[in-house]
């Protein structure tokens, strides 16, 4: 009974669908709620975001990891059947693994808002709404156009994110965002458009479906010449590497992830960024895998680069949460490298290190968000020795920051791991560089650690800081957990996502990748 | 020609809606003369007219008045379009009109009569049946542009487009004259027999510079580049609720006059030179309304510079000129309609005494202010933009996929690269709304209930065909259809 009436299924809706709608749901709710009643506000966010968790927990544990292809909880129905675009949804492990992480996180994020001093709570708290409907939805469409809308959808919420409730040069910042993700995914729709076009005159079909794309492209009916081929990775490719980021079309990342309110810089760097690599692996590559293959050492050394250069500028910031921006620069272009590499062990490694860096660099943000919450200022001159003050923050501050820079138990070792040992096995040149990214990550982690919380305690206003209050605790306590749990016992994750990381290979095997 | 000595009454029904706004408009005129305590019934009598007219619109396709009009699914869309700007632009236009003491009945008798002659060009088979729509259509929106005749700024408007809007005519009869001097005939059904027929004019020299003088005078209804000089001028001095229609029906039924001429005139689909001739006119329109537009600060100028762009968008399905294109032009007709009239009656609603500029920064704050104006505006611009999930983002799909399914794929790139440029100022517009604080007070009007009605309309139309499109295209395509069936 419980569960149906979570479900919806009184409603006729299917689990996904349900899993789409609850979010927007609440923010329908939110707009029919006076400005005034903060308590009824706040309630009513946390319990759909709560509730999209648990129906979102209800499909990881309804999921069966064995279901081939993406044929689990599969919709399709028409939806412009003029066109063939389909309203076709339908997840495998990869996405069960970022769903969960996707509704954890926007949950914790309200959950820390509460305890936050925010202006114009509704419209915040709708906004973070919307992006989730956006982001799960661009999880499970498979139909090309559908994963378009939602991809999209994701733009103007976060654009109000950063500029409505961002720092001083939030304009600049949301402006800089969204110019840049949509340059990419533009072309990308010049790219889905065609490609539909091939599909129809090689197979007669008209489809926009993945599956049916994927398909094609196994048997070959596709046909393409190389030079389109390459076009059109390039194309997909672009739109999921400004997302990543990939150096160098990282620049938009820094000046978001600083001028965005915490909330915003936890759901960017936790899922947005996670949502480019999931498009590497479920576009980009399934569909064009021969261009995969061919520009494989050029996507790999800009990734080399990326590790490299990211780690570096990290070490040399000033700013909190700079540092972790560019921290996150690095760690997803290492991301990058263990799907290129594409051994099993790489490319599971990536997988895991994009759930896993979604929790660290989540809760990094969460936590230089309590600071600043307090203090008004993210400069590390600004701290110093205030781990007795705040025991509590420095406590979890530490867990995160260890996890990020990889130590063995928590769950970023188990990611970097995998990537550095699967893309040892192709390239040791790759790996080394590769590993120069963890050592550095150790050391500017560390160096934050040790300038904001360790040292003296010479900052006069730092004498009346308090530590986390209940919904701050609330909000980092189930991710705490997570990198904790995750980075002994991994085994469950690699379970759920091991099917995936077979298809991917796969396709690469078969191009002629070692 | 003897056919239109015997006009038989469904010859009459044909053009029945026709019959019913211009004596509707003459009633209208009447009461205002000898009646004034009605004035304030005259938004209600008008939209009765319009709905009474909707009613009457729906007859059998065919051919009247010995071929010289012709009804058909087609005509039947643009008459839904000319009608429904119609009422949105006296839905949104009473309450602002009223507050200036200028809601007097010519108003909603000019615009009835425009809408008429949207109607008739688009019935036409014949160019003069066209012709005589066309300024129809035009005459009273010179008069309209001229509204606040106390204004310089609307005088200016008036003349410009009165003067530019003569010249067009005359350019278009040019172009009637030579067609009919080299073809010897004006009717759109028998040049399309004489193009399909044995000796096809295809680089016949006249029939070319005929019809690129016809071409010319649309695009200039269109304000395609070069020939939009007149919309900002004309945008910015006009009073805004007719802006809403000027914005929309005159260039929906333009467009589909230039579908039926190009088809009469290529019916094996446009070659050398319509297909490079209107991808250059697409192309220029695309860069120049979204370049020019970044610079605007007064917001009907904008939005003019950003019609001039959007009709660039048009014109690439006109240049691919497929079934799917033609279904997809109209999609995106009725999309614009929706989504130009969102941000033309908030305008309105902001507006008092037609002397306030209404530039970017009066909108400051006005997310604080008053939400619903602001979300429905913010909802046009994402629209207006193209993207997901608004009907803008849907027509937008059809004409860049007929283009790219034609070969048109550098259409369909200067298209996405015109829609990431328009970023800049439609953004703008949301950023200022939202996030930035108010310069001055300027004040707003909320207790407009015909206003309130036509935003939710609105609002929901822009969602609506976003999100569930299917309706809407199936018509379109019906539409489209009828193009190619006579």
């Amino acid at each position: 009974m419980m569960t149906s009436f979570l479900t919806l299924d009184w409603l006729g809706a299917d689990l996904l669908t349900t899993l789409l709608l609850l979010p927007s749901l609440g923010a329908l709710v939110l707009a029919f709620l006076p400005k005034e009643a903060k308590g009824a506000i706040l309630a009513v966010a946390v319990g759909f975001a709560g509730l999209t968790f648990a129906v979102s927990v209800l499909l990881g544990l309804r999921f069966d990891p064995a279901t081939p292809g993406l044929t689990a909880f599969r919709v399709s129905k028409p939806w412009v059947p003029r066109f063939g675009i389909r309203y076709e949804l339908g997840v495998d492990g990869l996405a069960v693994a970022l769903i969960l992480l996707t509704t954890l996180l926007t949950l914790c994020v309200l959950l820390v808002s509460c305890g936050q001093h925010l202006t114009r709570l509704k419209g915040y708290m709708a906004a973070f709404l919307i992006l989730e409907t956006g982001m799960l939805g661009s999880l499970v469409a498979l139909d090309a156009i559908l994963f378009y809308v939602f991809w999209e959808v994701m733009l103007v919420p976060m654009y109000f994110i950063i500029g409505i409730w961002g720092g001083k040069r939030r304009i600049y910042a949301a402006m800089k965002f969204f110019l840049f993700t949509m340059a990419g995914s533009l072309l990308m729709f010049v790219a889905i458009l065609f490609v539909a076009n091939v599909h129809l005159h090689r197979t007669g079909l008209q489809s926009f479906s993945l599956v049916d794309w994927t398909r094609a492209v196994a048997s070959g009916a596709w046909r393409l010449p190389s030079g389109t081929e390459a076009l059109l990775f390039w194309a997909f490719a672009l739109a999921f590497l400004v997302k990543v980021p990939l150096w160098p079309l990282h620049t938009w990342l820094p000046d978001a992830h600083v001028e965005a309110p915490t909330g915003g810089s936890v759901i960017l760097a936790g899922v947005l960024l996670k949502l480019g690599t999931y498009g590497l692996l479920r576009f980009a590559i399934p569909l064009f895998p021969g261009s995969a293959v061919r520009y494989t050492p050029v996507i790999a050394a800009l990734a080399l680069i990326g590790v490299v250069y990211g780690a570096w500028v990290a070490f040399a910031q000033k700013d909190m949460k700079k540092l972790v921006a560019y921290s996150s620069v690095s760690h997803l272009a290492l991301v990058v490298l263990g799907i290129f590499a594409g051994t099993a062990m790489a490319v599971s490694g990536a997988i895991v290190q994009m759930v896993g860096h979604g929790l660290t660099t989540g809760l990094l943000f969460l936590l230089v968000g309590v600071l600043y919450e307090r203090r008004h200022t993210r400069e590390m001159a600004d701290y110093g020795g205030i781990a007795a003050r705040v025991p509590v923050t420095t406590t979890l501050f530490l867990i995160s920051a260890l996890g990020s820079a990889g130590l063995p138990g928590l769950n970023g070792f188990v990611g970097e791991f995998l990537i550095l040992g699967g893309v040892f096995k192709v390239n040791v040149l790759w790996c080394a560089i590769g590993a120069t990214g963890m050592v550095l990550g150790a050391v500017y982690l560390l160096t934050l650690v040790q300038k904001v919380f360790w040292g003296p305690d010479l900052v006069p206003e730092n004498r009346t800081l308090t530590d986390m209050n209940g919904w701050e605790l609330a909000g980092s306590l189930p991710l705490i957990a997570l990198v904790v749990v995750l980075g002994v016992y991994p085994a469950p994750l690699l379970r759920l996502i091991g099917p995936s990381v077979d298809v991917v290979v796969q396709i690469l095997r078969v191009k002629g990748m070692p | 020609m003897t056919g239109f000595l015997h006009v038989t009454a469904r010859d009459l029904a044909a053009v029945a809606p026709e019959i019913v706004l211009s004596l509707a408009g003459i009633l209208l005129i009447l009461l205002d003369a000898f009646a004034r305590p009605t004035r304030t019934s005259f938004p209600y009598l008008s939209l009765a007219a319009l709905a009474l007219a909707n009613v009457v619109g729906a007859v059998a396709p065919g051919t009247w008045f010995a071929g010289a009009v012709e009804t058909s699914a087609l005509t039947r869309f643009v008459e839904m379009i000319a009608l429904g700007g119609a009422a949105l632009a006296i839905l949104g236009g009473g309450a602002a009109l009223s507050r200036d003491g200028k809601n007097l009945g010519e108003f909603y008798a000019l615009l009835l009569w425009s809408a008429t002659g949207a109607m008739l060009m688009a019935k036409g088979t014949d160019l003069l049946v066209i012709f005589i729509g066309l300024e129809l259509m035009s005459i009273p929106l010179y008069v309209l542009a001229a509204w606040y005749r106390e204004i310089p700024a609307s005088t200016e408007a008036g003349m410009k487009y009165f003067l530019m809007g003569a010249f067009s005519s005359a350019i278009l009869l040019y172009g009637v004259a030579t067609l009919y001097g080299r073809t010897g005939t004006t009717s759109l059904t028998r040049l399309l027999g004489l193009a399909s027929g044995p000796s096809p004019f295809a680089f016949d020299p006249l029939v070319t510079v005929g019809t690129v003088a016809i071409l010319a005078a649309l695009s200039f209804k269109l304000a395609l580049v070069p020939f939009h000089s007149w919309a900002p001028d004309v945008y910015q001095g006009m009073t805004t609720p007719a802006v809403t229609f000027l914005s929309t029906v005159p260039k929906a039924a333009a467009a589909v006059v230039l579908v039926r001429l190009l088809h009469a005139i290529a019916p094996a689909g446009p070659g050398e030179p319509w297909r490079p001739l209107l991808s250059i006119l697409a192309v220029v329109s695309i860069l120049f309304g979204n370049i020019v537009a970044l610079s605007q600060r007064d917001l009907k100028r904008m939005l003019a510079y950003s019609g001039i762009a959007q009709m660039g968008y048009l014109a690439i399905a006109l240049a691919t000129f497929s079934r799917d294109a033609l279904e997809g032009a109209l999609v995106f007709l009725a999309g614009y309609l929706v989504t130009n009239a969102a941000a033309f009656l908030t305008v309105a609603a902001l507006s008092s005494g037609e002397t306030e500029p209404k530039t970017l920064a009066d909108l400051a704050g006005l997310g604080r202010r008053n939400g619903a104006a602001a979300a429905l505006l913010t909802l046009s611009m994402i629209s207006l933009t193209g993207l997901p999930p608004t009907v803008g983002f849907i027509g937008k799909l059809l004409v860049f996929r007929s283009a790219i399914d034609a070969g048109l794929v550098f259409l369909a790139l200067v298209g996405v690269f015109g829609s990431l440029v328009s970023v800049g100022y439609y953004l703008r517009v949301v950023y200022v709304l939202w996030m930035k604080e108010p310069t001055r007070e300027v004040p707003l009007h909320e207790d407009d209930v015909m206003a309130g009605a036509a935003w939710l309309l609105l609002a929901a139309g822009i969602l609506v065909f976003g999100l569930f499109p299917r309706g809407l295209i199936d018509v379109a395509r019906a539409a489209a259809q009828a193009v190619g069936s006579r």
